[in-house]
């Protein structure tokens, strides 16, 4: 019995033929699903271009120095003789504010949504319940119009000319300016060079984060509380304090004003109707996403964590801070890149409100006469970049978080 | 720690294939839409006439949301004078009026759609320009209706000059040559403003009747349509003044490099001012009995055929069906409040811009 067994065995131990072989095999079909995938590319790009020809129709990049010869909404500052690359960067830079505080405010409405669904107040669950359900449902852009039209155009907003001003009590400098249009809050202004300013503000930052890394070590070595929110926060501060009369005040507030003629507001940030609607409607869309996320994740921990924190007579505080949400978190963070990644492309749908971000100012650019294929490559690569550079940070985030597997 | 390094290949792969990639999706969508087209509409360099009678359809580009020019009827069918335009097409080469299949096209996409095939023709109130004609691998033909670019405001503002509206908010299409005028215009006089760009006239007109804009820019007949339309519908008294800021040429628009059927097209169009300037309409036009050679040609009587590649009946088909350049003029313009008399769109007998050549 064993003669018969062994005598299989011993030729397969000699080499099959190269075309058997599983090591080949493996390397040569892989090479030959790299050639199809670049054949077809090829193809692809080759056809695109020699129909390009046939039209007509300019296959180079040189437009994107011609002038762009449109204005940009909101953007008074903008000269239509600049480039048209110039105005991309603006886009580009619009994009990203829609993105940016989307991703905040998604990110903090997520996370108190998520937590007050599994709360045990009866009101709070239904009404956390209710906001999901909400925004949940609706496609983004309906929600955008919504915002767009129902807040501003038709909201309860006074007209520019008839713009609400909210002054600083016993002044006359405004500290919000409302219409249906461009809301105006207080800035800052530069007077006077900002190097030193800067220098010693990212001097200050610095040893900060080094008084952090010293507190942590404290606490590690003692296990007396490191405060060290605290302590960062103060360093900042003082470092600011520092900057600001060390380099002979640079920096001074800047009021909005609404002009003389009621059509402009002078100083100040000033956020227009585009923007207010991408982001609020786009972060309350996402919010509703994560705080499922966050819910299911903190369903996720397993009971005994919650019960040992009692156990040790946490507060709810403390039980969700220390214990819950740090376990949460791990499970939550790879999905919510996904949402990011879909708040930042969902931007692109600004162009139902006129927010100027790089999709609109693109079609608008295409519509007067600039290649359509050029631009909306350089479309896509910069839809690409944000994309990339948010799965990076957050994928470093993540592997920080990851439990080192045994 | 394995797991770590195969993320960390898996980036790297995407990263590489993203480049790749990056510079090949923009061909892939063309691709498909050249691809598409060949069976359908057929935009491939000559044969378009062929592979429109082969299709038995004109495939039409037309806007779906301008009154006077094309809009889409509650029942589904669309209307208007550029509308009318794409039925002469279809009467001219196919002999059947009713044979368009229209494609309503934002102002953005209309060039991308023609270069790909997608449509035979774009008849969409579409300005003709040096760029257009030069990069958009576009070729203009006849102008159906000369219009220039004017701005409205509210009656009750008293607004009479541009300079009037110096740094409001005015409403604007994008994707326009409008855009480009009011910069332009407004960037030669020194006037500041802010643009509030829409894609839509019906999210535009909104944001205009709320006040969020003081001024609506765009072609004039495109503002009378609206000013007709929001007084109608019990809206504010609105004003248009009087300055136009450009020439604004619209007509029927084909891919370049075919010329066979962009004859075809130019022909028929041109067939209304023809019959129009001869005095025929689509009532009298199949009862002609007088002994004028010119009209006799026209009417392709004795099979006449210049060899433009349509029948010889093409002019009579198009006059019947739709009618002549009054006819379809008058059914939808005058009720937008804008008239023929006085215009560049009237007969140059008449002191207009409406002259074809000779059809002999």
């Amino acid at each position: 019995m064993t003669t018969e067994t062994q005598e299989p065995q011993r030729r397969n131990l000699a080499r099959p033929p190269f075309y058997r072989d599983v090591r080949v095999i493996r390397v040569v079909s892989q090479l030959l699903a790299v050639l199809v995938v670049f054949a077809i590319a090829f193809w692809l790009v080759n056809n695109l271009i020699s129909n390009m020809n046939r039209l007509g129709i300019s296959t180079s990049f040189d437009f994107l120095f011609g002038p762009t010869n449109t204005a940009i909404p909101y953007h008074g500052t903008f000269d239509p003789r600049s480039p048209v690359w110039q105005m991309a960067l603006v886009g580009i830079k619009n994009t990203f504010l829609a993105g940016f505080f989307g991703v905040i405010l998604a990110s903090v409405m997520g996370l108190l949504v998520g937590i007050s669904r599994l709360s045990d107040n009866w009101l709070v669950a239904r009404l956390a319940t209710f906001y999901v359900e909400l925004f949940r449902n609706i496609p983004p852009l309906v929600i955008i119009i919504f915002f767009g039209f129902a807040v501003f155009t038709f909201g309860p907003f006074p007209i520019f000319s008839e713009s609400w001003e909210l002054k600083v009590p016993g002044s006359v400098n405004n500290f919000l300016i409302i219409n249906n249009d461009r809301w105006g809050i207080p800035g800052f202004t530069a007077t006077g060079a900002l190097v030193g300013f800067w220098a010693i503000l990212i001097f200050g930052v610095i040893v900060a984060a080094y008084v952090w890394l010293r507190r942590t070590k404290h606490f590690e070595r003692t296990g007396q509380p490191h405060h060290r929110v605290l302590w960062f926060t103060g360093v900042v501060l003082a470092s600011l304090v520092l900057a600001y009369f060390l380099t002979g005040q640079p920096v001074d507030m800047s009021w909005p004003v609404i002009s003389e003629n009621r059509r402009r507001v002078d100083g100040g940030f000033i956020a227009n109707w585009g923007w207010m609607s991408v982001t609020f409607a786009l972060g309350l869309y996402t919010a509703s996403h994560l705080g499922e996320i966050i819910r299911g994740s903190i369903l996720a921990v397993h009971q005994g964590q919650s019960e040992a924190g009692n156990a040790l007579a946490l507060s709810a505080f403390q039980r969700y801070r220390f214990v819950i949400l740090p376990q949460a978190m791990r499970i939550a963070l790879p999905p919510t890149i996904n949402q990011y990644l879909n708040l930042v492309k969902n931007t692109s749908l600004g162009t139902a409100v006129g927010y100027a971000e790089i999709t609109a100012l693109t079609k608008t650019s295409v519509g007067n006469g600039r290649p359509a294929f050029q631009s909306f490559i350089i479309v896509m690569a910069v839809y690409l970049t944000f994309s990339l550079s948010i799965s990076l940070v957050l994928n470093i985030v993540n592997r920080r978080l990851e439990l080192e597997s045994r | 720690m394995k797991r770590t390094k195969l993320f960390a290949a898996l980036t790297a792969l995407m990263l590489i294939l993203a480049a790749c990639t990056a510079a090949e999706d923009g061909g892939a969508a063309t691709t498909e839409a050249a691809a598409g087209g060949g069976d359908g509409g057929g935009a491939a360099a000559g044969g378009t006439l062929d592979a429109v009678r082969a299709a038995d359809v004109v495939v039409c580009g037309v806007n779906d949301g301008l009154p006077g020019f094309g809009v889409v009827g509650a029942d589904g069918t669309y209307s208007g004078f550029d509308v009318d335009f794409c039925r002469v097409v279809a009467a001219g080469v196919l002999g059947d009026a009713d044979k368009v299949e229209y494609k309503p096209l934002t102002a953005d996409v209309r060039f991308t759609s023609l270069q790909s095939g997608d449509i035979d023709v774009l008849i969409r109130n579409t300005t003709w320009t040096a760029t257009r004609d030069g990069q958009e691998g576009a070729s203009f033909l006849f102008t159906v209706f000369y219009d220039g670019q004017g701005m409205m405001v509210p009656a009750s503002t008293g607004f009479t000059t541009l300079e009037d509206l110096a740094d409001a908010n005015i409403c604007v299409l994008s994707g326009t040559t409008t855009e480009l005028n009011l910069t332009a215009v407004f960037g030669a006089r020194g006037i500041p403003f802010n643009p509030v760009v829409f894609e839509d006239n019906a999210q535009l007109r909104p944001a205009y009747e709320e006040g969020q804009c003081e001024g609506w820019t765009s072609d004039s007949s495109q503002l009378a349509s609206f000013k007709a339309a929001i007084e109608g519908e019990g809206g504010d008294e609105q004003f248009i003044m009087a300055e136009i800021i450009s020439k604004e040429p619209l007509g029927p628009v084909v891919s370049d490099g075919d010329t066979e059927w962009a004859q075809a097209v130019e022909w028929s169009v041109m067939a209304t001012v023809q019959a129009w300037e001869f005095g025929l309409d689509s009532g009298n036009i199949g009862s002609y009995s007088g002994d004028n050679p010119n009209i006799l040609n026209f009417l392709g009587t004795d099979n006449f055929d210049p060899g433009l590649g349509l029948s010889s009946d093409f002019a009579i088909q198009v006059v019947t069906q739709v009618g002549n350049y009054k006819e379809i003029f008058d059914r939808h313009i005058p009720a937008i409040g804008l008239s023929l008399e006085g215009s560049p769109n009237n007969i140059w007998t008449d002191g207009g811009l409406m002259y074809v050549p000779p059809y002999r």
